[in-house]
């Protein structure tokens, strides 16, 4: 099992630099979707016990996050706001340096802990880490809206594969919990997001300066 | 009966507001107020089990908060029921059923005792919240509840990442306990300290910006000038005292693990750096919804202050906490009456409240005079507590920055409350005060000045109890 693990956990950390470097939001959607389909598909892969209830629940959660959370999106997106331009605070070439820095940063960091499952596996941590920063990124360095969204998502996926994969213990009604209101939370930034559409015709957060002191 | 019943009868109740007309909402409203406090009278006496007990337990400073909940959501609801028939919103039904959501998941938190459960709850209360600021639809109200919408959900993601990194400490030290609060304070002293203090630093931060620390507030005042008075009451009453809970009960763990000192400094250290931008924002205010979201800006810091200090401060944090709950909450809906009266959030556009509004007059300024730290109201008690327990332990420089700042806020408030109430202005005013427009505020003050000179002796056990973590062998 190890040999999938990695190339997935390679997989992760290219999607962020794809990601980052994107100038679209749908590409970066596609993204966030496959990020969502490797988090919850790795620790399954990683923890020997499969049984057919822990299945079932994977399927459930690769469901939600995989796929409805970035249709839910990428309706929005189509039918709300018809742009598909970003908007960047920093040029896209700088941004994939900063991708690569994230990347760097992601290993020199998970270089420093020592857990029996990174030795077997070690680029999982670092893809966990790429994922979170990288989504942190894209709260910071984009302003339309929906990117603020993606990144949210992105950050959550990083810190679900953190979870889930160094922890021994699973917690499926727990982990549900969770993912219910990461869903709800999607929705009503979704809901959000149409009502500023409407009321400013455009999505870009820099129009949102009304209030301040 | 058992506990959980606290969760769902709201939870129903909210779905219900959704299907019935306005009429049925408001009764639905105060009933569900009315049970909710009964209900939470019968766990402080009977202490029922959880039928998930894994995940639900009872706790001291959960009680507390608890009460504080209950209490408020009852008054709230019966202000509701005249600020409903005098203002003008468009979807009532949103309202009611948004409250009874908020209601149901700001219970969840109290009674949560599993890390995880409790964080999925503290962002269910965003969620249910959310559409109360997003009420009026205006531009900035979008804008606020797109602030608060994205700060809190992107901060809670941080205390989920700080409650993951508490887990790991667990696995660390190879320690088989169940990740639930109450377990990890009892074995403590086994788990990974290096890997608990940087859960703590994230879940600080975490929750730290629901409670609205500096410098994570900015959504605060947004927030809590663009919702309708009642849900802001809830919102700076009691909102904030859940995520404080969070903060209070990963503390506890910290200092079971002999990391007293590292938690202590860095509470005090986000508690100094809220009253240090409240002061500064407060000085200069327009608004004056702001202005009372400042102030609990403001009073959050002093609370973190008092935690991190410990002792008999910690005690003084706890009776700050329900105080200023009780006195923010009358202040926002005064508030909500001066809002329905002149038409306008701008403490210019208002004036000669006394002549106009008496009986709201008497509210706000009794309100403010209570916030300010003057006796009789209960904030007075539990500022100089903290005070004298910060200068017991020879904290003299960090109190002497918090009595500045002290100072200087309550010069901004009461400039800005002489203004509101006596400053000349002709106007016309489109409110008649109506009993429960004004009587919900009175009583919430009443019992601020009761809980000063008297209080119950299970609410004192409870209040000692729920800080014997953190209060280094304190006791009355």
């Amino acid at each position: 099992m190890i040999q999938p693990v990695n190339i997935m956990s390679l997989l992760l950390i290219l999607s962020v630099l794809f990601a980052v470097g994107s100038s679209g939001i749908i590409p970066i959607i596609k993204v966030v979707a496959l990020q969502g389909i490797i988090v919850t598909v790795l620790p399954l892969l990683l923890h020997q016990d499969l049984t057919t209830g822990s299945l079932i629940f994977g399927a459930v959660l690769m469901l939600i996050r995989g796929f409805i959370i970035p249709i839910l999106l990428y309706y929005s997106i189509t039918h709300v706001i018809h742009k598909n331009e970003l908007d960047p605070v920093c040029g896209y070439n700088a941004s994939i340096f900063a991708g690569l820095l994230i990347v760097i940063a992601s290993i020199y960091i998970s270089s420093k802990f020592s857990f029996p499952i990174i030795q077997q596996t070690p680029l999982i941590l670092p893809a966990a880490i790429s994922v979170l920063l990288g989504g942190i990124f894209f709260l910071i360095a984009r302003r339309k809206a929906v990117t603020m969204v993606v990144g949210y998502l992105m950050l959550e996926n990083g810190i679900y594969l953190i979870g889930a994969s160094l922890s021994k213990r699973a917690h499926q009604v727990v982990e549900f919990g969770i993912l219910l209101d990461v869903l709800i939370g999607v929705m009503i930034m979704g809901i959000v997001l149409f009502n500023i559409q409407r009321a400013f015709d455009d999505t870009d957060t820099a129009l949102l300066r009304k209030l301040k002191d | 009966m058992m506990l959980e019943y606290l969760l769902f009868v709201p939870l129903i109740a909210g779905i219900l507001a959704f299907i019935m007309p306005d009429k049925i909402n408001r009764l639905l409203l105060v009933s569900t107020g009315i049970w909710n406090l009964g209900f939470s009278f019968y766990i402080w006496f009977e202490r029922p089990e959880a039928i998930f007990n894994q995940y639900f337990k009872i706790s001291p400073e959960g009680l507390l908060v608890l009460l504080v909940i209950s209490f408020l959501f009852f008054i709230v609801s019966l202000y509701s029921i005249s600020y409903l028939e005098v203002t003008k919103l468009s979807n009532k039904s949103v309202y009611t059923g948004s409250m009874l959501f908020f209601l149901a998941t700001m219970s969840m938190a109290t009674i949560s005792d599993h890390i995880i459960v409790f964080w999925i709850a503290i962002e269910a209360t965003t969620l249910a919240s959310a559409p109360l600021i997003l009420l009026h639809k205006t531009k900035e109200s979008l804008e606020a509840t797109w602030k608060y919408v994205i700060i809190c959900s992107v901060g809670i993601a941080l205390a989920l990442l700080g409650s993951v990194l508490m887990t790991i400490s667990i696995d660390i030290a190879g320690v088989d306990v169940s990740l639930t609060f109450s377990a990890l304070t009892d074995s403590a002293g086994q788990l990974d300290k290096a890997w608990l203090k940087a859960g703590f630093i994230f879940v600080l931060v975490g929750y730290g910006t629901k409670m609205g620390l500096a410098p994570m507030h900015t959504w605060l005042p947004d927030a809590h000038s663009e919702a309708p008075s009642p849900a802001s009451a809830l919102l700076s009453g009691v909102l904030l005292n859940c995520a404080y809970l969070g903060i209070l009960k990963t503390s506890g763990i910290l200092f079971s693990a002999d990391l007293g000192v590292f938690t202590g400094n860095v509470l005090i250290a986000f508690g100094l750096m809220s009253v240090i931008a409240s002061a500064t924002f407060i000085l200069k205010q327009t608004d004056y919804k702001r202005l009372l979201a400042y102030s609990s800006i403001e009073n959050m810091g002093i609370i973190a202050f008092g935690t991190g200090i410990g002792g008999i401060a910690a005690y003084g944090a706890i009776l700050h906490l329900i105080h200023h709950s009780l006195i923010k909450s009358s202040l926002f809906l005064s508030s909500g009456n001066i809002l329905l009266g002149y038409g306008s959030k701008l403490i210019d556009k208002t004036g000669s409240l006394a002549k106009y509004l008496p009986k709201t007059f008497v509210c706000f300024f009794g309100g403010i005079i209570g916030l300010v730290g003057l006796p009789p109201f209960g904030i007075f008690i539990s500022k100089l507590l903290i005070i004298l327990g910060a200068f017991q332990q020879g904290r003299y420089i960090v109190v002497s920055i918090l009595l500045v700042c002290l100072l200087l806020i309550s010069a901004g408030l009461m400039r800005y409350v002489m203004k509101i109430s006596f400053n000349p202005i002709e106007t016309t005013i489109a409110l008649k005060e109506k009993p429960l427009l004004y009587l919900p505020q009175l009583t919430l003050l009443v019992v601020s000045v009761i809980l000063c000179f008297w209080i119950p002796d299970a609410l004192y056990q409870t209040i000692i109890q729920s800080i014997s973590s953190i209060s280094g062998g304190f006791n009355g």
